[in-house]
């Protein structure tokens, strides 16, 4: 007879069901029993909502990826679901961007956040149904703006198309329910120590929303409205997602390995320089356009100074996989966490060098912008989103993955997905951005020019799609087991043993680990 | 209507200034006085015993040696199926 694995029970249960199991458990692995039931408390106390967030997340990122797939299509083959306003580029393009930057890397990430900061903090979720309902909310406003979008309603604004009025107040209090509950978490930590992972999550729920009130405030127009807009958009990404990707990177690398990151040092530099500079880099997105030149100077400027956080983080993150490379055989989380990070170092110079005003005059416009950006949101971020889930979902649902065959499918389709993708369109880039510089060339040129990495394009993103619903599916099966299934074998998991019975874990057949 | 530089200067001196103010107290309440035992409060005990694959056997003995006998890890340990 088996309790439910830790995953499904309700939060502090774990301490009333086995207190005496936590010791036994606790003295058999050379563990303090405070610190093992701490930890199974944490776990469970962000069980629930974990488990909502990622399959929301990736609900969203299966949509998203159609939406992608439909307007990459439409690129190359016009005609295409040309019949219905709502399937047209403008509406769909927008609707794929909003379900996975919002949809599903922001579900994904805060899911793990959500799971993270009560590890860090040796301490319950605080408030965990409060973080629930912003959870919910927060995805209802996304619903809500790309329902809007796709009906035509849109406030015209990049990254912030989602209506101020609808959508907006929808995800401006879903958020900031969850961060209630992630600060409040903070506030009653047991924790000695706050771990460089806490300040990159905590830094994120401050500035996003510092962020959204800045790019939605309603009175911008004209060149100022652009100005906040590429304020938002660009600081979204680092301050935002990169800072909850980031952040998990610094987790679960040193905790896969098994050894402290190369140097906390250089982790305390790469944060507080994030900090104090980033927010300078948005402008050059507006190499050319109609602002004054110092501002765009001082933005190019900061964003060759963003090689200090970048290299920073990068060789810390390097340096400890640097040797074990081995690990990655063994760890789905490592492999595509380790290639996320490699991933963010990578876009991140990309990002310093296309900066510089002669090398924007040939990316400027181009499909160049479109393949850098996916090496940041896909090969960084959504990487590192997938790795931050294998390892945290069997934790949360008390059993092991139902597949090894099904991660390694998943992984080489996304791998080789986004290296098709990202080669392609960046090449297409190049391609279109010197025929447009060239004045004997009709615009026409340029066009033909980019057609083929088009096509690439959307054969990386269907292989995108099918990686996708590998994983949706694997997910699928995974919380679609009974509570503490075995699926190949039993999962001797690190918090089961505590939520068996004394019979059970008397007669359970010794396997492994205890 | 306002100079479009406005916005952004103020937006951008804010979260500046709030990241070096953050900074300021953070060192002052002595966030930064222990950085090893800092990046060490991630792992148990366990999470350094546990015998790794791909580690070679010099580095499972300074293992053993530094934090005791080595433990199998459970399938899935290392995040995702095994």
């Amino acid at each position: 007879m088996t309790a439910p694995v830790a995953g499904h029970a309700p939060a502090g249960e774990a301490g009333t069901l086995g207190r005496e199991n936590v010791r036994a458990v606790a003295a058999a692995r050379g563990l303090a029993p405070e610190d093992l039931e701490i930890r199974l408390r944490a776990d469970a106390s962000s069980a629930l909502v974990v488990l909502v967030l990622f399959s929301v997340a990736i609900a969203w990122l299966l949509i998203g990826s159609i939406f992608g797939d439909i307007a990459s299509l439409k690129l190359h083959w016009p005609d295409f679901l040309t019949r219905q306003g709502w399937l047209t580029f403008g509406r769909v393009r927008t609707a794929h961007l909003h379900a996975v930057n919002y949809g599903w890397a922001t579900a994904a990430l805060i899911g793990t956040s959500v799971w993270l900061l009560p590890r860090l903090m040796h301490n319950e979720l605080k408030a965990p149904l409060v973080a629930l309902a912003g959870g919910v909310l927060f995805t209802l406003g996304i619903a809500v703006g790309i329902i809007g979008v796709l009906a035509g309603y849109t406030d015209g604004m990049e990254w912030l198309e989602a209506n101020r009025y609808t959508a907006g107040p929808l995800l401006v209090v879903g958020g900031g329910l969850v961060g209630l509950s992630l600060f409040l978490t903070v506030a009653a930590r047991r924790a000695e120590h706050l771990y460089v992972s806490a300040w990159y999550i905590l830094g994120a729920f401050i500035w996003f929303p510092m962020l959204y009130v800045t790019g939605k405030w309603p009175t911008w127009t004209g060149v100022e409205s652009a100005a906040a807009n590429w304020f938002f958009a660009h600081n979204v990404l680092g301050f935002w997602l990169t800072a909850m990707s980031v952040g998990a990177a610094y987790y679960f690398i040193p905790k896969v390995l098994g050894r402290p990151i190369y140097s906390y040092q250089l982790s305390v530099v790469g944060f507080w320089s994030l900090a104090m500079f980033y927010s300078l880099n948005g402008m050059h997105h507006l190499v050319g356009g109609p602002l004054p030149t110092w501002m765009i100077t001082t933005s190019i400027v900061a964003s060759v100074f963003m090689f200090i956080p970048v290299v920073a983080t990068g060789i810390n993150l390097h340096m400890t996989v640097v040797g074990r490379f081995g690990a990655l055989r063994y760890s789905p989380t490592l492999r595509f966490v380790v290639l996320g990070a490699i991933a963010y170092t990578a876009v991140s110079l990309q990002g310093s060098f296309t900066a510089l005003r002669e090398v924007n005059r040939v990316t400027h416009f181009t499909h160049w912008t479109v393949a850098h950006s996916h090496v940041g949101g896909y090969a960084f971020v959504t990487f590192v989103a997938f790795g931050a889930m294998y390892y945290i979902v069997p934790r949360v649902v008390g059993h092991e993955w139902p597949s090894a065959r099904l991660v390694r499918w998943h992984f080489n389709t996304v791998l080789a997905g986004i290296a098709i993708y990202v080669i392609s369109l960046t090449w297409a880039g190049v391609a279109q951005g010197l025929a447009l510089l060239d004045a004997r060339l009709p615009f026409q040129v340029s066009v033909e020019r980019s057609v083929p990495g088009l096509y690439g394009r959307s054969l990386g993103g269907l292989i995108l799609t099918i990686g996708h619903v590998i994983f949706a599916w694997h997910f699928w099966r995974m919380i679609r087991m009974p509570t503490g299934a075995q699926p190949t074998r039993p999962p001797l998991h690190e918090a089961q043993p505590v939520l068996y019975t004394d019979e059970a874990e008397a007669a359970r057949p010794r396997q492994g680990a205890v | 209507m306002i100079p479009s530089s406005v916005p952004v200067i103020l937006a951008t001196a804010a979260l500046t200034l709030l990241a070096a103010v953050v900074l300021a107290w953070a060192y002052w309440r002595g966030f930064f006085d222990n950085l090893d035992a800092q990046s060490r409060v991630i792992f148990e005990p366990k999470d350094f015993q546990l015998e790794r694959p791909w580690e070679t056997p010099v580095e499972r003995l300074e293992r053993e040696m530094s934090h005791g006998k080595l433990v199998d890890p459970a399938p899935g340990e290392w995040g995702g199926a095994s």
